[in-house]
């Protein structure tokens, strides 16, 4: 992986396999309203593969470099296997975790290079799934853990 | 030519409703035969109020602003009366606070003060003197002026309500209100000079306008009417209320019985009156509440019940007569104001013989407050 | 006559060389008295629009009008002045309950138009606006009364020793003095879920009129002994009288009405039209929502059915809610109620799919409020561990009248009512007791006076608590591992809330640990049709504004439909589904 371009794609690709997990498990899914949910997530994440999209064409600005200050709610919770029965709760758990992964993988990829550019790059997206993670993270602080 | 009847000599005059020289919103319908009265009867009908008749259909809380208006010179002692009545009627009165029992103490007293101050320049100027009124008008402003820093106002006052007053004094009032007492007392001199002092109001008061005694009793007169004949009868020390009883006082008389002897009457209270209210600013407490916690003024009711309170206002004695129902109106109130025997019953007796020229004069010494017979 | 007396007054020409008796007043008016009583003003952030002003005004010189619209706790409506009536004495001020009004001490103001006296203070400008001085309302004299009657209680020591009510109730003469305080004011009608008539109610006991108290409460409530006791009472923390004082106690004065009479079908005997003649409706869940929808159809001449998978209808109040506060007999009592209004009960009858789908097609309605039944979990490490129970089971288990067994030390995690519940039941059960809650005190959503019951019985409560683990111990106890958490704000308006502060582990040894983090719904038997059409993507079900579901005739409400999941809530969504229901049958009469 070296160029700029290249990244991205790799960046885009990731977006558009959580969007294709995100559609099969809304194919499956049993309980009330599941399908919808996973539906919706599905979208979110073609929503961050436009926007990735977007930067690459050079409509967007840069990847906002600020640093993302999550709740830490996921990472003392069990994990997640998919399930065609999966909860709400289930399911904000399962994306929170995906979106953990992600970021865990850019961060990496920033400290295994050297190129002062390529680092801002794979930060900046790092900070993005962080902030995707947040989102999920005061979802379910919000609903599951209305009484906590 | 033929001699004019003694009915055809007689002029009929309406002295009022719209006279500089009648004693508020009320006429006098004179007979006179040369510039003397041979009979006068009293109108009122001019104030389209119906005091008494507003009150039932009012909240307890709600008539403080329709009392004070049964006297403009002194609306306190109708303010006074209805709280206390209600207070005795509902068992309130056991919970007036002492603090709130002294302010009430003053505040009528000042009150008083500031009546007669005004009076006693009533009584030269119905006789076409205006100096000393313009004098006198200015002393009770400055009464005014404390009153205005202590209830919100400078006329209606509306400051005592059930279980106590409205507010404290303010800071340092007890100081200001001293400055204005000696500043009072220094110009009474002045005063004395163009009213006691002077040739015209001698000549115009002394003999004229005579109350017997015996219709005292018949008629149920009061105040410094029955004072000016040397009998002494108060009631704030026949019948003390609120902190009466604990000052130094005796009641003023002279003699006489005419509008001089009234006028002196009152120069004789005015001085009385600053010396109780220096009294009552002395003994009274400066700490603890002015008010006794009130229920809900909204939904308030009281038990039924019937009582008379009075109290001694600078025309005589004033009464309610206040009757409840349980409910969360007064039933039936009446308002015994000494105007109504001083300014129809004892007006109208005194009127035959009376020169049209004095009339004013008469009024004016009777202190007659047609709000208080038209309620 | 002695010369004197022609000569004396002339001495009063002196006065043309000395000091004057009047004051010369130079530079425009002399301003009013530091408390003098001119112009209104009112700082209209704080008035809550409630019209105790206008009420007091003798001279109705105060018109209520509207300036925004009306939000929970301000009917939006602002004072209107007109000074060709007031006279300027100040009871407006003194009476009104938010402290917004008041005075200046500006008193001088002349115009030719006189339809400019007429002004909204605070919202029509004028000059003494920002005006200091003047009269405003003085703490130590109120003309309405601050102080709440005290409601007697079981003394705490006393109440984990037995399942007796806590609170003792009102005796008629604290409740007549406890009403009496109402101003009529009405906020708190908009702020009920149901729109109760409260005022209206509060007057009848006051003017020693109970029974007609009831009737008024019956008007859209079925439950009220229900609510006398447990409700959440959004309309006390709006009461006008609570800006500076205790708001009025309504939910205890709902109580005391209620109790006053043991026979409520005597009482209440409602003249209604009695539209649903012929008509069936079946309900499913016996919570106050279903409850509510039979009530107020069966007298409107519907024949309703309840099936309930309990044994005993009543829902989350039955076998949630703690006989310490809501008792067996004031549920009893409501439910006859119901009875001698024809309802007909189904109980230990859980409705699954198909029966749904039977029941869609034999009755005129079916209304759902099977309420929230699914404890959410933990999803910490060591949650399946025997003794690591949901604090809904427990609380069902107990009662039902079952053996509960919570051993002598245990450790509630959740800050809601349920969490509340469980942990008071545990100290009656014998155990010690500590709240482990993710927030602070300030944030739980349970009732004030709740927690503050819980700690007087001795609950201990930890805050800003996260849970990480269980584990079980060597001597078969569980080892509850948790760590602190500080409190970020992150979004405007928004709670702030806790993340976890990393490296500090705290543990608490117990014998039980009781999750009451939340609950949801529990809808996994509807048949996928109904399933897909009805509910969004949390899972809860949506209803249009006449109750009814996206599958004609299936009407919804309760906890699996608002997001208050309260009772009132429950009733008020009951109410709703009524007048859709009766309102299309009506329809179809024409
Ligand atoms: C422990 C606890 C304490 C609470 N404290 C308070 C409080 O103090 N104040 C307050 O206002 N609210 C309180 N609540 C909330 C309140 O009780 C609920 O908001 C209210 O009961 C919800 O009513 P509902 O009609 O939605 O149904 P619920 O009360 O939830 O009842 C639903 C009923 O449906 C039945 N059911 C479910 N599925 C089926 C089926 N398939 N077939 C047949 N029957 C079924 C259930 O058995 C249950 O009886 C508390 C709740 C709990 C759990
Ligand atoms: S009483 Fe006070 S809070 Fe209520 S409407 Fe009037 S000004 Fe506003
Ligand atoms: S000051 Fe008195 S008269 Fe004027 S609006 Fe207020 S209550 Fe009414």
């Amino acid at each position: 992986m070296k160029s700029f371009e290249e990244i991205l794609d790799f960046a885009i690709d990731n977006e558009q396999k959580a969007h294709d997990l995100y559609m099969d498990i809304a194919e499956m899914a049993t309980r009330p309203g599941m399908r919808q949910t996973f539906l919706e997530f599905a979208a979110q994440e073609m929503q961050h593969r436009e926007r990735l999209e977007a930067i690459k064409a050079g409509k967007l600005p840069e990847l906002d470099q600020a640093r993302v200050e999550t709740l830490g709610l996921s990472e003392h919770l069990v994990d997640v296997p998919v399930e065609k029965d999966m909860d709400y709760q289930s399911a904000l758990l399962f994306a929170m975790k995906a979106e953990q992964r992600a970021y865990d993988l850019y961060a990496g990829l920033a400290k295994a290079t050297d190129d002062p550019n390529l680092v801002t790059l794979f930060e900046g997206l790092a900070q993005e799934e962080l902030k995707h993670k947040l989102h999920f993270e005061r979802e379910y602080d919000d609903v599951v853990l209305g009484d906590n | 030519m033929t001699e004019q009847t003694a009915l055809e000599r007689r002029v009929q005059l309406w002295f009022g409703p719209q006279h500089p020289g009648i004693t508020g919103n009320m006429a006098v319908q004179a007979w006179l035969e040369g510039d003397t009265l041979t009979s006068g009867v009293t109108h009122v009908g001019y104030l389209h109020r119906g005091f008494e008749k507003l009150m039932e259909r009012r909240k307890f809380i709600q008539s403080f602003p329709i009392v004070c208006r049964i006297c403009v010179p002194e609306p306190d002692t109708n303010e006074w009366l209805l709280a206390a009545s209600i207070e005795e009627l509902s068992g309130l009165d056991k919970e007036v606070p002492e603090k709130a029992r002294w302010i009430r103490t003053l505040f009528l007293e000042m009150s008083r003060l500031s009546s007669m101050l005004m009076v006693l320049g009533g009584h030269v100027g119905a006789m076409g003197l205006g100096t000393a009124p313009n004098w006198l008008i200015t002393l009770r402003d400055y009464i005014l002026d404390r009153f205005e820093e202590l209830t919100g106002a400078r006329v209606y006052h509306m400051y005592v309500t059930y279980g106590g007053v409205r507010r404290d004094l303010p800071e340092g009032f007890a100081e200001r209100l001293e400055a204005n007492l000696q500043e009072i007392e220094s110009k009474l001199p002045l005063v004395d000079n163009v009213i006691f002092d002077s040739a015209v109001f001698r000549k115009r008061a002394i003999g004229v306008g005579v109350v017997p005694e015996e219709w005292v009793d018949e008629l149920g007169l009061t105040g410094p009417i029955v004072r000016a004949m040397g009998i002494a009868r108060d009631t704030r020390t026949d019948y003390p209320y609120e902190k009466y009883g604990e000052l130094d006082i005796e009641p003023m008389t002279t003699t006489g019985s005419d509008i001089f002897a009234r006028a002196w009457m009152r120069r004789l209270e005015i001085a009385q009156s600053i010396d109780l209210i220096r009294q009552i600013l002395a003994k009274m407490p400066t700490e603890g509440p002015y008010s006794a916690k009130l229920p809900n003024m909204l939904t308030w009711t009281i038990p039924a019940g019937e009582t008379y309170v009075r109290a001694e206002a600078s025309r005589g004695e004033m009464g309610y007569y206040v009757v409840t129902d349980g409910s969360d109106k007064i039933r039936r109130v009446h308002v015994r104001g000494p105007s109504y025997v001083h300014g129809v019953t004892l007006l109208e007796r005194l009127m035959p013989g009376t020169n049209i020229a004095d009339l004013s004069a008469l009024m004016v010494s009777l202190q007659v407050c047609p709000p208080e017979i038209e309620r | 006559m002695s010369l004197k007396y022609t000569i004396a007054p002339f001495s009063a020409w002196l006065q043309a060389v000395s000091k004057p008796f009047t004051v010369p007043v130079t530079g425009g008016p002399r301003p009013g008295a530091p408390r003098y009583r001119g112009w209104h003003i009112n700082d209209v952030e704080k008035c809550i629009g409630c019209g105790t002003c206008s009420a007091i005004c003798q001279n109705e010189a105060i018109d209520m009008v509207p300036v925004d619209d009306p939000v929970v706790g301000d009917s939006g409506l602002r004072p209107k002045i007109d000074y060709g009536r007031c006279c300027w004495c100040a009871l407006c001020v003194d009476v009104c309950p938010s402290g917004s009004l008041g005075m200046s001490n500006e008193y001088v103001w002349a115009d030719t138009d006189a339809d400019v006296f007429r002004y909204i203070p605070g919202v029509d400008e004028k000059p003494w606006d920002d005006s200091e001085l003047g009269w405003r309302r003085e703490e130590g004299f109120e003309l309405v009364d601050h102080d709440r009657v005290p409601m007697g209680m079981l003394d705490p020591d006393e109440r984990t020793q037995t399942w007796a009510e806590v609170v003792i109730g009102y005796t008629e003469e604290q409740a007549r003095v406890e009403a009496s305080r109402c101003v009529d004011c009405g906020l708190c009608v908009a702020a009920c879920p149901a729109h109760m008539h409260i005022p209206d109610y509060i007057g009848a006991i006051r003017d020693g009129d109970d029974a007609r108290a009831v009737q008024i409460i019956y008007d859209n409530n079925a439950m009220p002994e229900m609510c006398g006791k447990v409700c959440t009472r959004r309309c006390e923390s709006v009461c006008s009288i609570g800006v500076q004082g205790d708001p009025l106690a309504i939910r205890w004065l709902k109580r005391y009405a209620t109790e006053r009479f043991d026979n409520l079908a005597e009482v209440l005997q409602p003249q209604v039209e009695r539209v649903g003649e012929g008509r069936t409706v079946a309900v499913i869940g016996g919570g106050p929502s279903g409850l509510t929808v039979a009530y107020y159809l069966a007298i409107r001449g519907f024949e309703v059915t309840v099936h309930e998978a309990l044994p005993q209808v009543g829902g989350a109040t039955f076998f949630g809610i703690p006989r310490y506060r809501f008792p067996m007999s004031s549920l009893e009592k409501q439910v006859d109620l119901l009875k001698s209004a024809g309802v007909k009960f189904v109980l230990n009858h859980r409705v699954d799919g198909d029966e749904l789908t039977r029941m869609l097609a034999e009755n005129d309605a079916v209304f759902m409020g099977v309420g929230l039944m699914k404890p959410m979990a933990l999803r910490a490490p060591g949650e399946d561990l025997p003794g690591v129970i949901p604090a809904l089971d427990m609380l069902r288990e107990q009662n039902l009248g079952h053996e509960v067994d919570v051993g002598e030390k245990v450790v509630v995690v959740g800050g809601g009512n349920v969490a509340i519940d469980a942990s008071r039941i545990s100290r009656r059960l014998g155990a010690e007791v500590t709240i482990a809650y993710r927030r602070r005190v300030v944030d739980m959503p349970a009732d004030d006076e709740e927690i503050e019951d819980a700690e007087a019985e001795g609950v201990e409560i930890v805050t800003q608590a996260i849970p990480l683990r269980v584990e079980a111990t060597e001597d078969g106890k569980l080892d509850f591992v948790w760590g602190p958490a500080e409190m970020v704000q992150e979004e405007e308006g928004k709670r702030p809330r806790p993340k976890l502060i990393e490296g500090v582990e705290n543990h608490l040894v117990v014998d039980r640990v009781i999750v009451a983090i939340g609950q949801g719904p529990d809808l996994d038997w509807l048949p996928t049709e109904i399933s897909e059409k009805i509910c969004n993507k949390w899972g809860y079900i949506e209803v249009d504004e006449t109750g009814m579901t996206a599958v004609e005739g299936l009407y919804a409400g309760g906890d699996l439909v608002n997001d208050t999941a309260d009772a009132i809530s429950a009733i008020a969504d009951g109410l709703r589904a009524v007048n859709g229901i009766v309102d299309k049958t009506r329809a179809q009469h024409v």
